[in-house]
């Protein structure tokens, strides 16, 4: 066992500084994607529930392409895509894309599963009482279906933290990829894992008991 | 005018190239992780259903650290570590072991939480009826209740397939040559021999691959869902 | 019967015109190479390659001319030619190697858990990495070249260089060396070179600094690119040897010694590149009368241009 006992704190502590940056980096890439997700879910999430013309069938076709091909391949095409529109490209750019894309489509999904999971009556009930269909919609199926649609969209942003670890490929400096560099210069193993271990559990599993503490809250009543 | 498109002169040797060389070693690579990760997951999952806190507490933590960590932190970790030695033999894991444990790891945590599922979801009845006739614990598993589980495993199965041959390209970072890896080193040997990378058609023609192989899979464990409810 | 007759004379025919081929050869030599055996004389193997009869060796298959893999898989460049000429004069055969692909990230952690047994896979020397793993003898002196539009025009380096975004890989010399000489250069890392040579297509980045090997035939196939005539930051590459392993080392540098002799490095570079480019590798390859170096004791990349 003489990997633990050569096990050194001092390393770690030694490359903090570059650690924390690409933890920040991390967090940075992270914050974006996951605003964007939200939004992209939310607005095609709607459309598809709602199943409005033209709109619902392309956002389906988005929805299929993004879950049926590798994230690092997608990372890869936006890489080589985006300079082609034009679009300036650094790493950190198609690193909050790639993950927005992702996780956009995947949270299409959970909330369309969750607006369509909110019974027709209570959606009947608003526009009896005068509410526009936008207006209904507003106030009637996003608090309900949104509840609904909170724990798997926690998931999905669980994954699209977890996925900015790929931009290692486009040299973007998060945690995975600092990690990588240190370990390939001095190959401490063992207390680059530890970090990388730390750091994504941590995060990871604060999240998953934050769904299960929103289940139980936000349950909703029975009766509906 | 001519009926058929005609293709330029590169696309040929490279899309032969990454389908002879890489595409095999993906589906290998997936074949490989989703039978390790059913075989090992189906058997922790079924252990998770005893009561006997030390062995469940164990069995989480198995779960929630494979699940909780980047597939990439995993394969890396796997491919880092230095060679073991056990019974005087050094281990020492290539590439694409490397990668195929770290897959099977990731998937057999995503096995076993569904396999606790569908295990508890059988009616304590079967379990009292299979006792009635004389089994034990592990006959009664081994013989009704595990078989039982796997027709509800079946639609998460095939869904786990697709994800798993989806981050077999994680391997990439490694240097295992599946069919990103193909497709990149064609365009490295494209910039310097014609000038051209053609990189974005190269990796728009992954992207279409991997869509061919996966979307009919994926309509075939939603059409499994539904017909299971 | 008569046509094991027909057979064995054509045999003998065959052979014939071979041995005189053969003898006429080196009559037509001079200088130094005629004289020169086949061989030459090659310290013992560790006992575990001996053991095995072939070679594992860590190479790399993304990094045309070097080391590559052609459409139909075989490896190729000549990092792995160099590495066939060691199982020859090993075990006899060109065949007697196993190759490992590795990417620059992982070949120096590909070679210290013992998977190869060494690595030919375009590595550079640097103080630094002397400190983890041991460099044979220089087989390839690369140098660095700026590739850019056919209409920019750069004059003196340091100057020119001011407020341009230079495109590179990550880790490389190149990516230090800017960032220690060049702080109003900005600095733009991509992960492969050939997304280094878009960069430069697409107008990102105003030039990318690389290797010349990689570059010279990029330039020479892109009608609307070209390299400028800097030079820089020459630092040979090694065979990579994990430490305390002299008896590998000694071979490697043995076997080394015995190519640069008989000018076989200059062969392999002549079937590596097309013979326009001839005249721009003859410095680079050790030859005879061509001895490569490394720049111990210095840091290439501190060392700024004034």
């Amino acid at each position: 066992m003489d990997i633990l006992a050569s096990f050194e704190w001092s390393f770690i502590w030694e490359n903090r500084e570059e650690l924390w940056e690409g933890f920040k980096n991390t967090m940075k890439a992270s914050a974006i994607g996951i605003g964007g997700a939200f939004v992209i879910g939310l607005v095609l999430g709607a459309i598809r529930a709602h199943r409005i013309p033209v709109a619902s069938q392309l956002a389906a076709t988005y929805v299929e392409i993004i879950r049926n091909t590798p994230i690092l391949v997608q990372i890869f095409f936006i890489f080589y895509f985006l300079p082609r529109v034009g679009v300036s490209l650094e790493p950190f750019t198609v690193a909050w894309v790639a993950v927005m894309i992702w996780g956009g489509a995947f949270n299409t999904e959970n909330f369309r599963a969750g607006f369509e999971a909110v019974p027709q009556r209570l959606r009947e009930a608003g526009l009896a009482l005068g509410f526009s269909p936008f207006k209904t919609f507003l106030n009637v199926t996003l608090p309900v279906g949104g509840r609904i649609a909170l724990p798997s969209s926690i998931n999905t942003y669980i994954s699209v933290l977890k996925n900015t670890s790929l931009m290692l490929v486009v040299g973007y400096a998060e945690l995975t990829a600092v990690a990588y560099s240190i370990q390939a210069n001095t190959f401490r193993t063992f207390e680059m894992f530890a970090v990388l271990a730390v750091a994504y559990l941590a995060i990871v599993w604060m999240l998953s008991a934050l769904i299960r503490l929103l289940e139980a809250r936000l349950r909703l009543p029975e009766a509906l | 005018m001519p009926l058929a498109y005609e293709l330029p002169e590169w696309v040929r040797p490279v899309a032969v190239y990454m389908l002879r060389e890489g595409l095999p070693e993906t589906l290998k690579l997936a074949a490989v992780a989703v039978t390790v990760s059913a075989l090992i997951g189906i058997l922790l999952g079924t252990f998770l259903t005893i009561h006997f806190r030390p062995l469940q507490a164990l069995l989480r933590f198995y779960i929630e650290v494979w699940r909780g960590l980047p597939i990439i932190v995993t394969i890396l970790f796997i491919y880092w570590l230095p060679a073991l030695h056990v019974l005087g033999q050094t281990i020492q894991l290539d590439a694409y072991t490397a990668a195929a444990v770290g897959l099977s790891l990731w998937g057999s945590a995503q096995v076993a939480e569904a396999t606790r599922g569908a295990v508890q979801s059988i009616p304590k009845e079967q379990h009292e009826a299979a006792a009635a006739l004389g089994f034990g614990w592990l006959g009664r598993h081994a013989f009704v209740i595990v078989p039982q589980a796997l027709r509800r495993l079946l639609p998460p199965f095939v869904g786990l397939l697709v994800n798993i041959i989806q981050n077999t390209t994680i391997a990439f970072v490694i240097g295992v040559n599946e069919f990103l890896q193909a497709g990149q080193r064609q365009v490295e040997n494209l910039t310097t021999q014609t000038g051209n990378p053609h990189a974005f058609e190269i990796f728009a023609g992954v992207l279409v691959v991997f869509f061919i192989i996966s979307f009919p899979l994926t309509m075939l464990a939603r059409y499994l869902e539904r017909r299971l409810v | 019967m008569r046509r094991l007759v027909a057979i064995t004379g054509l045999v003998a025919l065959v052979a014939a015109i071979v041995t005189a081929l053969s003898m006429a050869a080196p009559a037509g030599k001079t200088g130094s190479q005629a004289t020169l055996p086949p061989k030459p004389r090659l310290p013992a193997l560790p006992g575990e390659v001996r053991s095995r009869g072939k070679f594992l060796i860590g190479v790399k298959c993304d990094f045309p001319p070097f080391g590559w893999q052609d459409t139909s898989g075989r490896n190729r460049g000549y990092d792995v030619d160099t590495a066939r000429q060691f199982a020859a004069w090993a075990f006899g055969s060109r065949s007697k190697v196993d190759f490992t692909c590795t990417t620059t990230a992982s070949r120096i952690p590909t070679l210290q858990s013992k998977r190869v047994d060494f690595i030919i896979s375009t590595l550079t020397w640097t103080a630094q990495r002397e400190l983890t793993i041991d460099y044979s003898l220089p087989y390839y002196g690369a140098a660095g070249k700026l590739l850019v539009k056919n209409s920019v025009i750069v004059g003196r380096l340091n100057t020119w260089m001011r407020g341009k975004t230079i495109t590179t890989t990550p880790g490389s010399i190149y990516d230090r060396w800017i960032k220690n000489c060049f702080k109003d250069t900005t600095l733009l890392v991509v992960s492969s070179p050939s997304s280094g040579v878009l960069a430069v297509k697409d107008g990102r980045a105003d030039a990318l600094m690389f290797d010349d090997a990689f570059l010279v035939g990029v330039a020479a196939n892109a009608p609307d690119l070209r390299l400028t005539n800097h030079k820089f930051l020459d630092v040979p590459w090694g065979v990579g040897i994990r430490k305390n392993e002299p008896e590998m080392k000694r071979w490697v540098d043995t076997a080394i010694r015995g190519m640069k002799a008989r000018d076989l490095f200059w062969k392999i570079m002549q079937r590596t590149i097309p013979r326009r480019f001839y005249t721009t590798f003859k410095q680079n390859v050790p030859r005879p009368k061509n001895t490569l170096k490394y720049p111990r004791g210095t840091v290439p990349e501190s060392a700024c241009p004034s």
